[in-house]
């Protein structure tokens, strides 16, 4: 049955309204994209300064900036936020703006419950921080929350709990949105074998997000019961079960894993054959592997809970060596993209360059832990603390930027300075290594995460001090971004509308896009339809 | 040519040693065939990473955009079903042989050894260690803030330990040993490992559990045969020579979980009354009476509460002799002797 709404053939003009009513009411997927980057980046430079205070805190033994509870606060919040307030509202803002473009739509599938997922994301982000303000601080133990410390803690623990419940809905409902948009909104010729392989990664994104995500909500229910309803699920002096917790949050946490980095790879797989004149190299060898991993991705869960040693190992660590093997298929399709390719080092090809290079030591460095003998030597040690941002900044951090170089045009209909993001570029890359590399090293030597002290003569402070330096290195490098943000935000637009000699359709409308996305659709015959368009235009 | 590929896989060889340079050896059997396995891992890693690396700068450098390369056209070749097949392959293989090697040491790692020398029962509890020598008798405790456990084991010898933990998670884990395991509230896990090596090594608590999660430090003495049957000796002589006078009404505080004495005495064949304050915020405590350390019946067990709370107990009269009193959530880490004068 098709509901259709009656239209007036003529229509009364729209009443000019003030801008801040106009973007607080937008149900446009564009300004929306817009609202979740402006607001992931916040959250980002938020979160970050959190990190700034642990490194401090951290570069000499003693008490230096925070109190014990303070520090164990911040790595609660510097994790909580970066997950689930910046990493995956920036990969889906990026997906909001763009996925209507490049399958050739003219908005979302659902323009209101878009509006409404964005805007539950500051409204849980508050929550969360809001416990700051309450007595005994925010919530304190720890972006996983393992029970039952997290059945202690005071009223920040539960804002924490219910601002994750807000979120959660937030991305299962935007989930939702970019599967029905993906599969049902798509332009003639668009069909699957066509469709831009970012917009593959946020299909596959989706469904995590609409599969795993309400196991999360379910088990935050279930410890919110705990604290405050007299229920018992993970508390053992009543018959409840410890382990029960780490089950179900890493049953929704590793897929959670997937949904932070395979928007970054689609990023990657975008920009890497624009910028080398190729096509993708094996492109459904690519899919086949997101298809892959997306499935894989519930399987594996266990392999974080090696540690409590009642966990099956050899199915969890078969299945984690498993999942390595369609990421490995991943660089080798990458590699062969830049192969006699003709490369061009624009700001976006440098951070998508930086991606391969790092996200490689942060697979790496992951097949130690995949072992779960050698798991027990480096598990729960700095060493575990490196390879998360080396997947989780090397990899999909260093995908955002390039994705932010290179879309920045199509959003604003402005550049960024070339010269100002080779220095972003650089001076992140080496603050990078300089932060995390060590933290290897750290593990090896023994030193737990989460400590907001270490002893003078445990022969971590040198190492401690690298990291530090190296942090703030990072920080030297976003303020470079953002300067160059605000200086060419300042700047009349004039960038064309395909400044990169783009593939996919996004490149086939001005810069920025009107309301209604196109004037004029150009055919789709392969997955470079703005490409063939250029050629047919050389050989007219 | 093939001078400079043999000094290429020198190099390659020399970095793989620098890199296995940076694991400890293991202090135990077991800890040292999760050593060896780290090796396996850096020399099967290494060449993939410097195989990838090294193709992404040789593209970088070989396939930029140059003047002279202008106009050419660029292949536009993007593989099939063969590179796809060997794609697939490669890593494969790679991770076939490790799955098999890793669950060669994973066997070794976890078998339980049928004869122990040392039998200890581990606690972990907010925030300090209890260990336990079952066979010998006697226990070693830490309190939160002020004392780390320090204990000895005799080397050369397996120890078998039962972990446990009284409130949250915590980890048992010493670096040296390239070991660590959960203590698990209410799932209490076992594993075996024997000492290598002499030597004074540190541990701590590895799995965040609350407030003073980085306090939670012990060290581990490994000892001659010899040092550790007259630390035993000692430790023994030291656990029964706790001594006080009965002074007044008793009065017992905890704070940091951790009572402001380890010895109350009163007089024989009079009623007396306890006073117990609980100054630790949200966490509970109780006051109980034993006969002695580690009877299972107590001669009067007061309810748990949480601080910050006071309650008074009134108790009846107890016959001469030494009597062993504890919080029973935290156990001997906050227990003492109660003497009757």
């Amino acid at each position: 049955m098709a509901i259709v709404e009656p239209r007036t053939t003529e229509r009364a003009p729209e009443p000019q309204r003030h801008w801040l009513v106009e973007w607080l009411t937008t149900t446009d997927h564009k300004r929306i994209g817009i609202l979740y980057l402006g607001n992931s980046f916040a959250f980002f430079f938020v979160a970050g300064l959190f990190a700034l205070l642990m490194r401090t805190e951290l570069a000499a033994p003693g008490r230096q900036l925070v109190t014990t509870n303070g520090y164990n606060q911040l790595f609660t919040l510097h994790g909580t936020l970066m997950i689930f307030l910046f990493i995956l509202p920036v990969l889906v803002g990026f997906g909001n703006y763009l996925i209507p473009l490049q399958i050739g739509a003219l908005d979302m599938a659902f323009p209101r419950i878009n509006a409404l997922s964005f805007w539950l994301l500051p409204v849980g982000g508050l929550t969360i921080l809001s416990g700051l303000l309450a007595r005994g601080g925010a919530a304190a133990a720890g972006w996983t929350s393992y029970a039952p410390v997290s059945e202690q803690g005071g009223a920040g623990q539960d804002l924490w709990i219910v601002g994750l419940v807000v979120v959660g809905t937030a991305s299962i409902l935007s989930g939702v949105n970019f599967i029905v948009t993906i599969l049902r909104l798509r332009a003639p010729g668009m069909t699957m074998t066509r469709l831009p392989v970012f917009v593959w990664s946020m299909l596959a994104t989706s469904l995590l997000m609409v599969l795993a995500t309400p196991v999360l909500t379910a088990g935050l229910l279930m410890l919110f019961a705990d604290r405050r309803l007299g229920a018992f699920f993970f508390n053992p002096t009543h018959g409840g079960d410890v382990l029960l917790w780490q089950h179900v949050f890493w049953f929704f946490g590793h897929p959670e894993v997937y949904m932070l980095i395979l928007g970054a790879w689609g990023v990657v797989s975008e920009i890497l054959p624009v910028f080398s004149g190729r096509p993708l190299f094996g492109y459904p060898g690519v899919i086949l592997a997101f298809v892959l991993i997306t499935a894989l991705s519930f399987s594996v869960w266990a392999h974080h809970m090696f540690v409590t040693g009642q966990v099956e190992y050899p199915f969890f660590s078969a299945t984690t060596e498993l999942i390595s093997i369609p990421t490995g298929v991943l660089f080798f399709n990458w590699l062969a993209t830049l192969w006699r390719g003709r490369l061009r080092f624009e700001p976006p090809m440098l951070f998508a360059l930086g991606f391969i290079a790092l996200f490689l030591i942060g697979g790496v460095d992951g097949v130690w832990m995949a072992s779960p003998s050698m798991d027990f030597a480096i598990h729960d040690t700095y060493w575990v603390v490196a390879h998360i941002h080396y997947v989780l900044f090397g990899g999909t951090v260093f995908g955002v930027m390039a994705a932010s170089y290179y879309w920045f045009p199509k959003i604003t209909g402005r550049l960024l300075s070339r010269k100002l993001g080779q220095w972003h570029f650089w001076l992140m890359f080496l603050g990078f290594n300089l932060t995390f590399f060590p933290m290897h090293e750290l593990g090896l030597r023994g030193m737990p995460r989460r400590v907001a002290d270490y002893l003078p003569d445990a022969g971590w402070s040198f190492l401690n001090q690298l990291a530090t330096a190296g942090s703030f290195l990072i920080a030297v490098s976003l303020l470079v971004f953002l300067v160059n943000v605000v200086l060419t935000l300042r700047r009349p637009p004039d960038a064309p509308p395909d400044p990169w000699e783009g593939n996919t359709l996004e490149w086939a409308t001005t810069s920025p896009p009107p309301v209604h996305n196109f004037d004029r659709l150009p055919e789709v015959r392969s997955n470079r339809p703005v490409r063939d368009g250029r050629e047919q235009e050389v050989a007219r | 040519m093939a001078a400079c590929r043999r000094s290429r896989i020198g190099l390659a060889v020399l970095a793989a040693a620098a890199l296995a340079g940076c694991a400890k050896q293991g202090a135990t059997v077991q800890g040292q065939e999760i050593h060896d396995l780290y090796v396996l891992i850096i020399i099967l890693a290494l060449p993939v990473f410097i195989g990838v690396e090294g193709v992404l700068l040789w593209c970088i450098v070989r396939y930029r955009q140059r003047r002279t390369s202008d106009g050419q056209p660029v292949s536009q070749r993007a593989g099939g079903p063969r590179s796809l097949a060997v794609f697939f392959a490669i890593p494969t293989v790679i991770v076939t042989f490790f799955f098999l090697y890793g669950e060669r040491t994973l066997a070794d790692v976890q078998r339980p050894e049928p004869n122990p020398a040392v039998e200890l029962r581990i606690d972990g509890f907010q925030w300090q260690w209890t260990v336990y020598y079952l066979n010998e008798g006697f226990f070693v405790t830490g309190k939160t803030l002020t004392k780390e456990p320090v204990f000895e084991l005799p080397v050369g010898a397996p120890v078998h330990v039962r972990l446990e933990a009284r409130d949250v998670v915590h980890e048992f884990y010493v670096p040296d040993f390239l070991f660590m395991r959960n203590a698990l509230p209410g799932r209490p896990n076992e594993f075996s490992f024997t000492p290598t090596r002499i030597g004074t090594f540190r541990g701590q608590c590895a799995e965040f559990c609350g407030l003073h999660h980085d306090q939670m430090r012990f060290v581990l003495k490994v000892v001659s045969q010899a040092d550790y049957v007259a630390w035993v000796d000692q430790a023994r002589k030291a656990a029964q020579h706790v001594d006080c006078n009965p002074s007044g009404p008793l009065k017992l505080v905890s704070k940091d979980n951790s009572w402001n004495t380890g010895c109350l005495a009163v007089a024989a064949g009079s009623p007396f009354s306890v006073s117990v304050s609980n100054l630790d915020p949200g966490i509970e405590h109780n006051f109980a009476i034993y006969p002695k350390a580690g009877a299972k019946r107590p001669l009067f067990q007061g309810p748990r509460f949480a601080g910050v709370a006071e309650k008074t107990f009134e108790l009846r009269p107890l016959p001469k002799g030494r009597y062993y009193f504890q919080c029973d959530v935290h156990g001997p880490a906050m227990s003492g002797a109660l003497v009757v004068k």
